[in-house]
């Protein structure tokens, strides 16, 4: 345990014990993890360390509403179909060698099989693909809340037993070891429960203030420890507010980057002031926060 | 131990977290591997594996604790028995007068070892103290009984297996009603050989010898600790298992009695209870289909599909129209009598926003005024209590709120709207302006009027049931959550 968490802080990713007991499980129930939690706790950069962490291909597959399975699954190329089939037609006659009548014509064309729908002419899609890479992978579904509820379905034999059936092949296995599969959501709208039965449900809240110190701490190493203390400290004070986005933890990091850039020592109204508009995204929020400033910063300082 | 497991996600249950057999499974792969050693790492693998949402986590967070606490209570109490065991020996090394510094020290290890314990232990310690002979320090005789042994080598592992077997025998986790504590405690205890430890005690006691009478004492003293053991495992199991029964019981009640009739107290809960029946409506009608056989060409899916068939366009693709949303308008009548059940329609139709068109509600006892942006702004309980606190003043007059409806916005009224009144219809006979509901009738495509009184009483007195009923496609009596769930769900079915 202690050891994946070593890891993971190696690839710049501090988590939580829960995080890492999530991989752990996942990885020895060999389970799929359904990530949770509001936007920029870094669901989608656990799976992405993940598979620079287990050296695997990471292949990642971003839903959006109307992804069908033509999108996540596979494709017929029908391009290439069609253009064999405009160059054959010259062979066809040796094909038939002669044969005469429908009947027989049709028999001999049995012989051949379905090449036209071998695998010759698949075209994989991100699941697919996950399933076929020979040393597996970790494969990554993004926002899932954001498809449709039929494409969760299409979802769930994957899941459970890490194979997609074609109908005109048959059922494509894992090849050797399962891909590794997170799921994301932001919670746009419940999940159903036929595919949070299949995975470990994990949740990532805002992290505690010593944790997402050593986070900023990771991500920007060059920021000097008073200041990192100042802004996390700040951030914190702000998701307390009524807002209507409270910055999350890729806003802090950006915060600090601009922090940076601009030489800052320490924090002032002024500085914050100017500099809101990387924390908060909504003018509404801005406003609101506008009278608070002066009384945060100061109670920030004060440590 | 998968018997724990098993318990353990059976109390989940109790607690309406939803485990399926799959999770189940999955739970025991989990244990299997994390193993039951380190209580943290077991309850986050655990966490990750049996709730699914944030609420249920929080439950089996609480429920967790609840549950595996005996191990560390057993950890705690071995230490701070160990602790008196120490006290024990000092005190006998000082000769016998302080018989009664070790006796003290003996009782508190039934309580992890806190100072207060003799106080905390209640009174009949101190008679039992009294009548105690002071036998002084030496050695102690063999006990006979199985339970007085188990007792004697203090091996607290043995008896809280010993205790979950005796547990099991006498059914405990069927236990009902707090009252039924002491009666358990005593199964258990009986279970576990209680007789013949009593026997030997009370033997021990009468003997001449002094070593046995010591072991008397010794015996009576680990006796009582065992029975506050036994008493607050009891305690946890009802806990765990009875109290989420009683929940049931007064759930099914809660459905089922008139909304005038609840009392405040119980508002959450019946909260609680439309938001889950809300959720499970919700999931029952978000299956509908998305894909419109309508609207504009996809070109380039429909190339795309039919290259297959050489090109003919033969299969065609549209582009997945969504018609705008039907909109509900829901006028409520929050005049002192009918407020509660405004409330609660309120609160089922806002919790079902996922699949629920755009609702729009209206408030009126005499003016009719709309508060939908209040709901927009405010949580639901805050909009409510605001709505009820702004517009529930004054007497009702059903056709000054018509009035007031014809000329804010019904022109907005199309035939994709369902209007829903909710209402007793006692209009203080002022005039009914029945001819604006039948404007209203004309123009939208359903309405509904939902009436909290029961149907006999409709038209007795000022109640104007008899003239407006007629402009409504659908006139219900609606005054328990199971009538709401019902209408609601049709509603659904309706608009959708």
């Amino acid at each position: 345990m202690d050891a994946l968490k070593a890891n993971f802080e190696k690839h710049n990713y501090i988590c939580s014990d829960q995080i890492a007991t999530a991989v752990y499980l996942s990885f020895h129930l060999s389970k799929p993890i359904l990530i949770e939690g509001p936007p920029g706790v870094g669901k989608t950069e656990l799976a992405k360390t993940a598979a620079a962490m287990f050296e695997l291909p990471l292949i990642r597959l971003q839903c959006y509403e109307g992804l069908d399975e033509s999108k996540a699954i596979y494709e017929w190329k029908y391009g290439k179909q069609l253009l064999y089939t405009q160059v054959l037609k010259e062979t066809l006659d040796e094909v038939l060698q002669g044969a005469k009548g429908f009947t027989e014509s049709v028999r001999r064309l049995h012989e051949f099989g379905d090449i036209f729908f071998s695998e010759e002419f698949l075209e994989p899609r991100p699941l697919l693909k996950a399933l076929k890479e020979p040393n597996g992978c970790v494969l990554l579904i993004d926002e899932v809340d954001k498809s449709d509820h039929e494409f969760e379905s299409l979802l769930l034999e994957m899941l459970s037993d890490y194979q997609v059936s074609i109908p005109e092949i048959g059922t494509v296995k894992a090849k050797t070891k399962p891909p590794m599969v997170f799921l994301t959501s932001n919670n746009t709208r419940e999940i159903s429960d036929a595919l949070k039965r299949r995975c470990l449900h994990l949740y990532i809240p805002f992290p505690d203030v010593e944790l997402e110190q050593r986070i900023i701490h990771a991500r920007v190493p060059e920021i000097p420890p008073e200041l990192r203390r100042q802004l996390v400290a700040f951030i914190h004070e702000l998701r307390d507010l009524d807002l209507k986005k409270v910055p999350a933890i890729s806003e802090t990091i950006d915060w600090a980057r601009t922090l940076l850039l601009l030489h800052t020592e320490s924090l002032d109204p002024q500085l914050v002031r100017d500099t809101l508009n990387v924390i908060l995204k909504f003018q509404d929020d801005i406003e609101n926060v506008d009278a608070e400033i002066s009384t945060i910063t100061s109670k920030v300082l004060k440590g | 131990m998968d018997r724990t497991l098993a318990n353990f996600i059976r109390a989940l249950r109790n607690s309406d977290v939803r485990i399926s057999t799959a999770e189940t499974l999955d739970a025991f792969n989990a244990v299997e591997l994390v193993g039951y050693r380190d209580r943290a790492f077991l309850k986050r693998s655990l966490s990750l594996v049996l709730p699914k949402t944030e609420q249920e986590k929080e439950t089996f967070d609480t429920c967790f604790d609840q549950y595996f606490k005996f191990t560390d209570v057993k950890g705690e109490r071995k230490a701070a028995n160990d602790e008196s065991e120490e006290g024990d020996e000092q005190g006998e090394g000082q000769g016998g007068g302080d018989g009664q510094g070790g006796e003290a020290q003996g009782n508190n290890r039934g309580q992890s070892g806190a100072p207060s314990g003799k106080k905390g232990k209640g009174s009949n310690y101190l008679i039992e103290e009294e009548v105690e002979e002071d036998l002084g320090p030496g050695a102690l005789a063999e006990a006979q009984s199985p339970l007085g042994q188990l007792l004697m080598q203090n091996s607290k592992v043995e008896l809280s297996v010993q205790m979950s077997a005796a547990g099991e025998a006498v059914d405990v986790r069927d236990i009902q009603v707090f009252t039924q504590k002491g009666l358990f405690t005593r199964r258990i205890m009986e279970e576990m050989g209680l007789n013949d430890l009593n026997r030997e005690i009370s033997d021990a006691r009468e003997a001449r010898a002094i070593p046995q009478r010591r072991l008397g004492q010794e015996l009576r003293r680990r006796r009582d600790w065992l029975r506050e053991q036994v008493r607050d495992y009891v305690e946890r199991q009802f806990l765990l298992h009875a109290d989420s029964t009683g929940k049931r019981l007064r759930e099914d009640l809660l459905r089922k009695v008139k909304l005038s009739n609840i009392e405040h107290r119980s508002f959450r809960l019946i909260q609680e209870i439309v938001f889950r029946m809300a959720k499970r409506l919700a999931s029952l009608h978000s299956r509908r289909k998305k894909v419109f056989k309508r609207g504009a060409l996809n070109i380039s899916r429909t190339l795309r599909h039919n290259m297959s068939y050489d090109g003919v366009i033969f299969d065609l693709h549209w582009k997945s129209v969504k018609i705008d949303r039907p909109k509900v308008f829901a006028i409520c009548d929050v005049s002192g009598s009918v407020a509660n059940y405004a409330r609660f329609m309120l609160m089922f139709l806002y919790s079902l926003e996922e699949v629920m068109p755009k609702v729009r509600s209206f408030a009126f006892s005499s003016d009719l005024a709309e508060v939908t942006e209040l709901f927009e702004r405010n949580k639901l309980e805050d909009a409510i209590s605001k709505t009820l606190r702004d517009y529930a003043g004054g007497s009702t007059d059903y056709g000054q709120a018509l009035e007031d409806f014809k000329r804010t916005c019904l022109d907005q009224v199309d035939n994709r709207t369902t209007i829903i009144i909710l209402g007793d219809a006692r209009n203080n006979y002022g005039d009914a302006k029945q001819e604006i509901l039948k404007e209203m009738y004309d123009r939208c495509k359903r309405l509904i009027w939902l009436n909290p009184e029961p149907r006999n009483s409709w038209n007795v007195g000022d109640a104007e049931m008899r003239k407006y009923g007629p402009y409504c496609h659908q006139v219900d009596e609606c005054n328990s959550l199971m009538h709401l769930e019902r209408i609601v769900g049709n509603l659904l079915r309706v608009v959708n």
